[in-house]
């Protein structure tokens, strides 16, 4: 134990001389990488990982409108003496060059923190390598599991479901007094099978009772059998927690047989499709969101304001505030570890307790999950989904 | 009585749906009665029927039976002129060949109206307002009423008209043995084009009534519906017409009856496991004869 104890010693100092004898030779020149060094001007650069072309191209449009108006509020007074400049990048979506730039941008750019992907799955990959190069990396719209894992530099900022699904299931049943619940489970849907467990859970940790659980299948027609056990199930409310398109149809067939109830599910029900299709049956439906611009708060107000004037009179949407609410957390992180080393200020980001973001407050907790507050409830009404409460989220 | 009324319930439901894979069935029975072939296309042109009823609705406020009438119609002349096309060149050459351009000819019409209408699914306007019918706790939807209804007219049409007519005579002379027939001056071509067109416009006005009862029509819809109804033309006799109605409404009944004990987790496993089971133990199904040398 103790040989080897003194072996790796040896072999550290080894490394550690040849080091010095590098830095030595290169210390004639100005230092190439000015992160952690207050003193110089040069400014901090952030990276900026998305999709602005393809099918997923306006979650990364929109997020790169939020770091915009960040970088443009924070470069009035500078951080550290330094401005921000933002490193863009299009990722059109696509793993493998989500791979590609982000190599770029740790190792071309020097950036010191990447805010991206809005999608899970490059989050995962561009995480990994992120953290692997110690660089900090936020999704500003992840909430898929397996993310913040990776590592002690993978962060996000975003509403997830193991926050939102509990406090929209305390709503239900508390406020609203629906307590018989009829669970619908899409079971070839990861996201829906994984939501309705945190579903189930929180509606009896709430007082609530699942008095009927059924599975239909993405792309599936017809419901008339779940249905009909459902109305002679006699339930308050319909949870269903998988996408807009069933949704709907559920809704229609429910509301043909007389069902009175009205659907409640997670985001994945927030399409223009659950509108289109379900037309009035889908009225009074309720979701939720990290986001709503409808009745904000004075700081969300402002932000508000300002977007409308950057952007032609465009409402800022989740990824947007999202995506601002990284680069400020970012940014103070930065300044209250007086230093633009990842290495230290991943670790004042990691501590960040209630911060007044504009999405909302942020805690990261153990682990960096953060929790979000609060969760805005939207409800169907008039063909659109409209802000029916903030509801907030205590953190322990 | 809770639990008999909620098995009521379901029967109608499984009748209904059962009515939809009959009307599919139909097609692929008639056909492999008589030329010896599966079409597997015949999903796809029950997907096409229902989005031609969808694009009828949606132009010129037309009624459910001009929606169901236009479907068919388009349908009719799309089956034959995939017979045409697809089928005729092939019809002396092998069995698997014709089966091949079956898929070829399924694929591309999915894909062409993934082309035309986009991926997405669509909601099926009303073509008529819900109404409900109360006998003591028991219900049925008009729109029930309106599948059931149709479906049995069409198929009691087709029972006359293969039983009655001249050209019904000569289809079921042809399902025996086509070259005496032929012999016997009847003109195959047109038979065969006749049994295109029957079955295509029976998948076609299935296509409406499932877009009417589901309220939503999508390109790939036809996949799914097609196979199950294939297993109800398996399960009832394949090139029986009467088997292929009892097939489609066994296979409707057993998936629905599978939700109502709780195993709605494996409801497309059902007519799958029929069509295994029937293969394995009685290939000829309920009302097929034993076939000599056919397969």
């Amino acid at each position: 134990m103790f040989r080897k104890k003194s072996k790796a010693l040896v072999a550290m100092s080894i490394i550690m001389s040849a080091l010095i004898m590098v830095s030595g030779c290169g210390a004639s020149k100005p230092a190439a990488t000015p992160t952690g060094d207050a003193e110089s001007k040069e400014p901090i650069k952030i990276g900026f990982l998305g999709a602005k072309t393809g099918d997923v191209a306006i979650y990364g449009l929109n997020t790169l409108k939020g770091l915009n108006m960040a970088v443009e509020e924070l470069n009035k007074e500078g951080v550290l003496g330094r401005q921000i400049q933002l490193v863009e990048e299009d990722n059109a979506g696509q793993k493998d060059q989500a791979i590609n730039i982000t190599n770029k941008l740790i190792s071309q750019d020097k950036v010191v923190a990447i805010v991206g992907d809005p999608t899970t799955g490059i989050t995962r990959v561009a995480g990994t390598i992120a953290n692997s190069k110690k660089t900090v990396i936020m999704s500003a719209g992840s909430t898929g599991p397996d993310v913040v894992e990776i590592g002690p530099y993978v962060f996000r900022d975003t509403l997830l479901d193991t926050i939102a699904a509990p406090a929209t299931m305390k709503y239900v049943i508390e406020e609203k007094g629906w307590k018989n619940v009829a669970l619908i489970t899409s079971k070839n849907n990861d996201y829906s099978v994984g939501l309705s467990k945190i579903f189930s859970k929180s509606i009896v940790d709430n007082g609530g009772k699942v008095v009927i659980e059924e599975f239909i299948q993405d792309k599936d027609t017809d419901f008339s059998g779940q249905i009909t056990k459902i109305k002679a199930a006699n339930p308050d409310v319909i949870v269903f927690s998988g996408y807009y398109t069933e949704g709907a149809l559920i809704m229609k067939k429910a509301r043909e047989v007389g069902i009175k109830a009205v659907m409640v599910g997670g985001d994945g029900l927030q399409g223009d499709d659950l509108m289109k299709i379900g037309g009035a049956d889908v009225e009074g439906s309720i979701s939720y969101a990290g986001f709503s611009p409808e009745q904000p708060t004075p700081d969300t107000e402002k932000f508000i304001n300002a977007f409308k004037a950057k952007y032609n009179n465009e409402l800022p949407d989740l990824f947007a505030a999202q995506g601002y609410d990284a680069l400020m957390l970012i940014a103070k992180a930065i300044k209250e570890a007086k230093s633009a080393d990842p290495e230290k200020f991943k670790d004042t980001l990691a501590q960040t307790k209630n911060y007044e973001g504009v999405s909302g407050t942020i805690t990261f907790q153990e682990g960096r999950e953060p929790i979000k507050s609060p969760v805005y409830l939207l409800e169907v009404k008039g063909g659109k989904f409209t802000l029916l409460k903030k509801v907030p989220v205590e953190v322990k | 009585m809770p639990i008999l009324n909620n098995l009521m319930q379901q029967l109608v439901n499984g009748l209904a749906l059962g009515s939809i894979y009959a009307l599919i069935a139909l097609g692929y029975t008639m056909v492999y009665g008589i030329i010896g072939m599966i079409n597997f296309a015949y999903g796809e042109i029950f997907m096409f029927g229902a989005y031609a009823g969808l694009v009828l609705a949606l132009t010129n406020y037309v009624n459910v039976y001009v929606a169901l009438l236009g479907a068919t119609v388009i349908t009719m002349v799309l089956g034959v002129v995939i017979e045409r096309v697809a089928y005729k060149p092939l019809r002396r050459s092998s069995r698997l060949s014709a089966l091949i351009s079956a898929i070829g000819v399924s694929i591309f019409l999915s894909s062409l109206m993934v082309r035309m209408k986009g991926p997405n699914t669509r909601g099926f306007p009303k073509l008529f307002e819900n109404r409900i019918f109360e006998i003591g706790d028991f219900q049925i939807t008009i729109y029930q009423i309106v599948i059931i209804g149709v479906a049995g007219l069409l198929m009691l049409g087709l029972h006359l008209f293969v039983s009655y007519t001249k050209m019904g005579r000569a289809m079921r002379a042809c399902s025996q043995d086509r070259d005496a027939a032929s012999l016997m001056g009847v003109n195959i071509d047109r038979v065969i084009s006749v049994t295109f067109a029957i079955g295509s416009g029976l998948a076609g006005a299935a296509g409406v009534l499932a877009g009417i009862y589901f309220n939503a029509v999508q390109p790939y819809m036809g996949l799914l519906a097609g196979l199950k109804a294939f297993a109800a033309a398996v399960l009832g006799g394949i090139g029986s017409i009467p088997g292929a109605m009892i097939g489609g409404l066994m296979i409707g009944l057993t998936e629905i009856l599978g939700i109502t004990v709780n195993l709605s987790q494996y409801k497309d496993a059902f007519a799958f496991t029929i069509l295994i089971l029937v293969l394995l133990f009685k290939p000829s199904g309920i009302m097929g004869r034993k076939a000599n040398k056919k397969v």
